[in-house]
């Protein structure tokens, strides 16, 4: 009984660490964006560049973008790969859209960011950007026979031509202007310019009382809740309940529900920006540059949305809660086990198997990222909890490769679109590449010469193109016979 | 008697999109058979980028977004 209260407890305490220490300055702006990206940018602005003739200097590239850009959930992934395979680009592009989407995606990157740390998402994408157009360009090389027969009728699914609206950027920057100045710890925006003190006589004593509901040890990298962290756990709640009544049915109009729930986000964005102490005197607000840089930048999303026309911002308000319903639910459940998870495993043998960077550490990396299978994102806390435990950053990045891209459902998915032989090739190819990805990495971590790690990354893509071009080239000859 | 088909693999978008397509049929008083398609080589058949798609009477009238009651019944309408 002790052991279960003791494991409730660790579950309990991780969930409320996340809640009210990470989650808010960058999953909130992060879900409005992937919101906006799904409803404000038109999906041709960026298939046009897909289609059957299009040159792979450009559709491999776009196909990175549409990735990135398109596909915030399985929704989309799903028709836009087979599309793209069947009467689009091909299996290259196909595969190289279906293996960055999962990791270069806003709601991806700023999660790993805030998480894991800013240089460590930017690894993520850059690896993954890198070696997904390598996957790509592999099974375009290794199938180029059955790349040349595909899908010969003529098809306008590609053709249309859109753009994105002048509003609908606006709205994307200042949102990203938001995500940006909530989560970045440089000067301007950790310098403190005022503060205030609250006479709230109880406020040392609830930090107290939290402290004492969360344990936690710093030592072992665990989060505690102090008195801030309650107040955005509380206002979280207050979104997810007026949000449940004002977004639902957004589609149909905005009613008072959805204001409440816009004017609350943006609320606990700024109580999250502050700096909220318990003394003896009472609670002192501490004013940093965040909140004005904040402020500033949700100023800018207001000014822009109201130039959205009624459709479109009713569309990304729709999209954005969808995916808070999609996503916010498993990872709450997972950061959860993840808590749970954490007490049973001895930082012994995650030291022992992967606290080192070589093959082995990223080998065990990637078969374990194969075979779990995790909701979206919480690939993230699962990783968070390796690196407390002492996974070497080499290993963790093969991790973060493998888990989101190969999953059973995604490998059978894979292999209703593109058949066996392929998706096998496809699996096999994701795991060298991610323990490639992982080795570099873990090189570039310890130190090794870093020319030599982007020379050589640089050579092999290098080598690719040069066998795609010569294929393509003799593919050309018979043509023209 | 509408045929009424909503394309997708069954996500948050798929049900809003069947819900709103329903009321949308029942509101302008129009009988209307109500198809799933789930399987993807089914779906690919009309030329989509993107779930939830919508096609009424074998033609796809949206896709990748959720349109509103009444744009659904201006479609049944025709």
């Amino acid at each position: 009984m002790d052991t279960f209260l003791h494991l409730m407890n660790g579950g309990a305490g991780n969930l409320a660490a996340y809640l009210a220490a990470h989650v808010l300055l960058c999953l909130v702006p992060a879900f409005f964006i992937a919101g906006a990206m799904a409803a404000l940018i038109p999906k041709p602005s960026i298939t046009r560049w897909l289609g059957r003739n299009a040159p792979y200097r450009v559709s491999y590239p776009a196909a990175a973008a549409a990735g990135s850009l398109l596909a915030v959930c399985s929704c989309t992934i799903v028709p836009l790969f087979a599309g793209i395979y069947k009467k689009g680009a091909g299996l290259g592009p196909a595969i190289t859209f279906l293996f960055f989407a999962p990791a270069g995606n806003i709601l991806a990157l700023a999660y790993t960011g805030s998480i894991l740390g800013a240089e460590f998402a930017f690894a993520r994408f850059v690896l993954s950007l890198f070696f997904g157009i390598g996957i790509g360009l592999t099974m375009a090389v290794l199938f180029w026979r059955d790349d040349a027969s595909h899908d010969a009728q003529t098809d306008t699914l590609f053709a249309e031509q859109a753009d994105i609206g002048a509003p609908a950027i606006g709205v994307l920057l200042s949102l990203i202007a938001v995500l940006i100045a909530g989560t970045l710890k440089l000067w301007p925006l950790t310098a403190t310019l005022g503060t205030v003190t609250l006479p709230l006589p109880w406020a040392e004593a609830w930090q107290a009382i939290l402290f004492a509901w969360v344990p936690f040890d710093a030592a072992k990298g665990e989060e505690g809740v102090n008195l801030q962290g309650s107040l955005l756990i509380l206002l979280l709640v207050l979104i997810g309940l007026s949000a449940w009544k004002g977004l639902e049915n957004i589609v149909e109009g905005a009613n008072r529900w959805t204001w409440l729930a816009l004017g609350l986000a943006a609320a606990t964005l700024l109580v999250a920006a502050m700096r909220l102490t318990p003394g003896p005197a009472g609670l002192e607000l501490a004013l940093t540059g965040r909140v004005v840089a904040v402020g500033l930048a949700m100023a800018a999303v207001l000014h822009h949305a109201r130039r959205l026309d009624a459709d479109a911002w009713r569309a990304w308000l729709w999209e954005a809660w969808r995916f808070v319903k999609q996503i916010f639910v498993l990872l709450v459940v997972g950061v959860f086990v993840v808590g749970i998870v954490r007490q049973l495993i001895q930082p012994d043998w995650i030291q022992n198997l992967a606290g080192r960077n070589d093959l082995l550490a990223n080998a065990v990396a990637v078969v374990f990222g194969v075979f779990m299978y995790f909701p979206t994102l919480v690939e993230v806390p699962v990783a968070h909890m390796f690196l407390d435990l002492g996974m070497h950053r080499g290993p963790l990045l093969a991790y973060l490769m493998a888990d989101p891209e190969l999953s059973l459902q995604s490998i059978l998915m894979v292999a209703a679109v593109i058949g066996r032989p392929k998706t096998f090739t496809y699996v096999a190819l994701v795991a060298l590449f991610s323990i490639v990805a992982g080795l570099a990495y873990g090189a570039w971590v310890d130190g090794a010469d870093r020319a030599w790690i982007v020379g050589g990354l640089g050579a092999f893509v290098a080598v690719l193109m040069a066998a795609l071009s010569w294929l393509l080239w003799r593919r050309a000859i018979p043509a023209q016979v | 008697m509408k045929t009424i088909k909503i394309l997708g693999s069954g996500c948050a978008n798929c049900k809003k999109l069947e819900a709103v397509a329903r009321e949308a049929a029942t509101s302008a008083g129009i009988e209307a058979d109500f198809v799933k398609v789930t399987d993807m080589k089914a779906m690919m058949a009309y030329d989509l980028l993107s779930t939830p798609g919508l096609v009424i009477d074998d033609k796809l009238v949206s896709s990748g977004r959720i349109p509103t009651q009444a744009e659904v019944r201006q479609w049944l309408a025709v």
